[in-house]
């Protein structure tokens, strides 16, 4: 009896000793929204990578930063060894910086990246990323190859004035990559010399649907010939495309179920990110090209730099440069049909 | 713990666990219902103030969306207007934004030496240099985001009381087909965040304030927080971001800091939940109260229980006890448990049982013991017949006719005491008369050799004695004590009351025995089974069987002088 008392007892110590120390052994992954189709593509590569070295959880923040708040919050509970960030509010994450400083837990944010002062917060903070600039950059060179000279365009100048007329698709106002992306890409073509006409900088927050609503709306009252669009990703050029398909923008002239950029009409999109649906759209000729977030590459830097962080092993021997001791560049990648 | 009921009566052993199991599970209930009330009621509270938190904080964010978005659009029609070489129709464009959104005191273009380009008021520009204004710096500190400043009174044109939050952002014009860099300057009546702050109700003292990245405050609308006096900035501060159950000015709010999206700025809400407090205390107070009453109630119905148990058993108990002490005549009655009563009955059989085999057992004994009797008694007669018969053969052939007739009678009446129609306890005067025929038969016998004398008490004549209890002492001391064949021995016989005793002596003046002697005819006499004395020890053994440790034999000697041998045995009247 005495013993089955004690048995009990012990019993019920064990579990309340189990219940408080259980150790939680993953790596928190906090994407800013599944919805987008890039990140959605990211985690994809992150897990893929992290099989057999490292179990990755991951927590959908849903575009809100309150609801990331919250999932940061719930995570710091379990106090992991490492925590991936991809801030919804690039301008907030000082506060998640600050928070997380305080359990001493290092970050590495992707995707997005905080302002430079709050990098400088901490020193266990990392961030991985492409150079937003870049992407711009190889954009600008594709729509030079295609245009030609700027004093003498192809025939892509439609109306045949000298002057590109485009649209920019841009992504979330306010984000840095979207503000860089927009801005170099028109800044690269001035320089070159090409005169620029821009109809209009269509604010669609990376997504497909808005930018293909917008796309509609702008189409249905435009008197104008549009000769360019230029989208600050994937998703939103795919939304416009299909916008523009449904206003003859590209016609499938000799039914062969492929755009023909000899025989067809169509109009140049330059998207970014280089997404699946995107390549698949390259394919059939709807969109010119992308540029290929490298998100491959970065899913197997952030794996290596989290098993360096994790071994602690040392970060002077990675495959990559730690510029700083916290910034990794990705370069862009050019990609259109051969 | 176990040890502890091993010794404890029935009232113990049922009282304690029972209270001790009511305590263990009223604490256990007690405890569990009260810590999982106390959290839900926590999770409530900290689930409500979250959600109140994120409405204040989403009408926020749409708020500063909609200005972003006006200042968007502005920055958008800019560049559009710009490119088309329109800017005159700017102004109106930012007129017309500016009336859109009444809470917009202004919209102004200004390039980054602080002239104004476009202007949606008709106000004159302030004079002063436009560069030295913080909003201005911010602006062109990080040329990619908006800039929010604390709220201040609009300097961006002369004459104006209204106080404003001035958003800026770098944004690209173009004059001519040139593209120039400027800023754009929204300032946003102040007023309106206000209103926003005090259409929630956070309860008595609860309040928000909102804090920008370098934990300034900005903003405040409760009475425990002001410019450089705010204690919840402080905690605002700590909390960084999330939720927290604090205390301010001790009451106990729940603090929810979040940013503000789009924004360097937090803000945070104190939402009070004293209330969490009061039930929690009037929880206590009735789980306090069910607990001691509970406790009350238990403890008087299980010691009644467990008096109604073990009273019955007590009765029966002390009844035990009596009879361990040897009263087996007190019959119990027990009214109570079945068991109880069942018990009693068993008990009482038992009793009776025991009464019968004890009866029976006193019945055997007595039996036993006559028989013994009779057979000691019936062992004297042969032997003393034969030689009597053999001394009337001898007087016979002698002629002694005279003789023979006198120790025929004698022997006659000596047998017709000794048979005293089967009684074996007599008066003594009729043992006086079996001696006195004995000693007439023995004295012709041996030829009148010894003489003999009785000293009686005539009181203590008609007492009862064991039938031929005197006749052995005499045959004794005749073979033993006088020497038959010089001396003319003398036998005396006396009779008295002693020490509440009837007191029977067989006196002899023969040699005597020594004292060793004596000891050793105790021995025979008192523990042997067989062996010499068969006589003195018949007589001690039937003394015994009937008078138990109330009879005794006693042997007193002085060499050369006399012996005596005295019986001791209680004193019994005859009816």
């Amino acid at each position: 009896m005495k013993k089955i008392v004690i048995v009990i007892f012990l019993f019920l110590v064990i579990l309340t000793l189990g219940a408080c120390e259980e150790s939680y052994d993953k790596i928190p992954l906090i994407l800013y929204n599944e919805i987008d189709p890039y990140i959605l593509e990211f985690e994809g590569h992150i897990l893929n990578e992290a099989e057999g070295k490292l179990e990755i959880e991951v927590f959908d923040s849903q575009n809100s930063q309150l609801l990331q708040n919250e999932i940061i919050e719930e995570v710091l509970e379990k106090n992991p060894s490492i925590m991936i960030i991809n801030p919804v509010d690039r301008l907030g994450a000082y506060t998640i910086i600050e928070k997380i400083k305080e359990y001493d837990i290092p970050i590495i944010f992707i995707n997005r990246e905080p302002l430079e002062e709050d990098m400088l917060l901490w020193d266990q903070l990392y961030y991985i990323g492409a150079p937003a600039e870049n992407s711009a950059a190889i954009q600008s060179e594709m729509i030079i190859d295609l245009f030609g000279a700027p004093g003498n365009l192809s025939e892509l100048d439609k109306n045949d004035d000298g002057i590109i007329q485009l649209v920019i698709l841009k992504g979330e106002q306010g984000h840095q990559d979207a503000e860089i992306r927009t801005e170099v890409v028109i800044e690269k073509l001035e320089l070159y010399g090409y005169e620029l006409e821009i109809i209009s900088i269509e604010i669609c927050d990376w997504e497909k649907v808005i930018a293909y609503n917008r796309m509609n709306s702008l189409l249905t009252t435009l008197d104008k010939e549009i000769e360019l669009v230029i989208s600050n990703n994937d998703g939103m050029a795919i939304g416009a495309i299909d916008a523009m398909i449904e206003h003859e923008l590209f016609v499938d002239v000799n039914e062969d179920g492929v755009i023909d950029s000899e025989t067809d009409i169509w109009i140049p999109v330059l998207g970014i990110d280089g997404i699946e649906e995107a390549f698949e759209y390259i394919e059939l000729g709807y969109l010119y090209g992308t540029v290929i977030n490298d998100s491959q590459r970065m899913s197997e830097i952030l794996i290596e730099l989290v098993e360096a962080l994790l071994n602690g092993t040392g970060l002077d021997e990675l495959s990559f440069d730690l510029i700083d001791g916290k910034y990794v560049w990705v370069d862009y990648q050019r990609y259109e049909k051969d | 713990m176990f040890k502890l009921f091993k010794n404890s009566s029935i009232s113990q052993s049922i009282l304690i666990p029972t209270i001790l199991i009511v305590i263990l599970s009223l604490l256990t209930v007690s405890l569990t219902t009260f810590f999982s009330y106390q959290m839900t009621t926590s999770e409530i509270a900290e689930d409500s103030s979250k959600e109140i938190n994120k409405q204040i904080i989403l009408n926020f964010d749409n708020y500063i969306e909609s200005v972003i978005n006006t200042a968007n659009y502005i920055q958008q029609k800019t560049i559009e207007h710009g490119l088309k070489n329109d800017n005159a129709a700017l102004s109106d464009i930012y007129n017309q934004a500016a009336e859109v959104q009444p809470d917009i005191e202004s919209i102004v273009l200004i390039d980054t030496a602080g002239n104004l380009i476009i202007s949606s008021s008709y106000k004159d520009v302030s004079i002063e240099d436009l560069t030295t204004k913080s909003w201005f710096l911010d602006a062109i500190s990080n040329e990619s985001i908006y800039h929010f400043s604390s709220p201040h009174q609009q300097d961006i044109f002369i004459d104006s009381t209204a106080e404003v939050i001035t958003v800026t952002k770098m944004a690209d014009y173009y004059i001519g087909g040139n593209k120039f860099s400027g800023i754009i300057v929204v300032d946003i009546n102040f007023s309106n965040i206000i209103t926003l702050a005090s259409t929630t109700n956070l309860g008595d003292g609860g309040h928000l304030i909102i804090l920008d990245e370098h934990d300034s405050l900005i903003y405040s609308n409760g009475d425990s927080c002001v410019p450089n006096n705010c204690i919840t900035l402080e905690i605002a501060k700590d909390i960084i971001f999330g939720g927290e159950s604090v205390e301010v000015d001790g009451i106990s709010m729940y603090a929810n800091v979040n940013n503000l999206t789009a924004t360097r700025w937090r803000l945070a809400t104190f939402v009070n939940t004293e209330i969490i407090n009061q039930t929690r205390n009037s929880n206590l107070l009735i789980m306090g109260i069910i607990f001691i009453s509970t406790m009350i109630v238990t403890m008087a119905a299980s010691s009644y229980i467990s008096n109604r148990i073990s009273s019955p058993i007590n009765i029966l108990k002390d009844h035990m006890q009596q009879i361990e002490k040897g009263d087996f005549y007190q019959k119990i009655e027990i009214h109570g448990q079945k068991e109880v009563v069942v018990l009693t009955h068993s008990f009482n059989s038992m009793i009776e049982e025991i009464k019968t085999l004890m009866n029976k057992v006193v019945q055997e004994q007595r039996e036993k013991r006559k028989t013994e009797f009779q057979a000691l008694q019936s062992q004297i007669n042969p032997h003393f017949l034969y030689n009597t018969l053999d001394s009337i053969v001898y007087l016979s052939e002698n002629k002694m006719n005279e003789k023979v007739i006198e120790m025929v009678i004698a022997l006659s009446k000596f047998f017709r005491i000794s048979i005293s129609r089967g009684k074996n306890i007599i008066l003594l005067r009729e043992e006086i008369e079996h001696a006195k025929n004995y000693l007439l038969i023995q004295k012709i016998r041996y030829n009148e050799k010894f003489d003999y004398e009785f000293i009686v008490d005539e009181e203590v004549m008609d007492y009862k004695v064991v039938k031929l209890s005197l006749q052995p002492l005499i045959e004794n001391a005749i073979y033993h004590g006088i020497n038959t064949e010089y001396d003319q021995g003398k036998i005396l016989i006396r009779a008295f009351k002693k020490d509440n005793k009837l007191m029977l002596e067989v006196e002899d003046d023969g040699y005597g025995i020594p004292d060793e002697k004596i000891e050793e005819l105790y021995q025979n006499i008192k523990y042997k089974q067989n062996g010499t004395s068969i006589g003195l020890r018949n007589v001690f053994q039937r003394l015994k069987l009937y008078y138990g440790d109330n009879a005794d034999l006693i042997i007193e000697s002085e060499l050369d002088e006399k012996t005596i041998v005295r019986l001791e045995i209680p004193l019994e009247r005859a009816k």
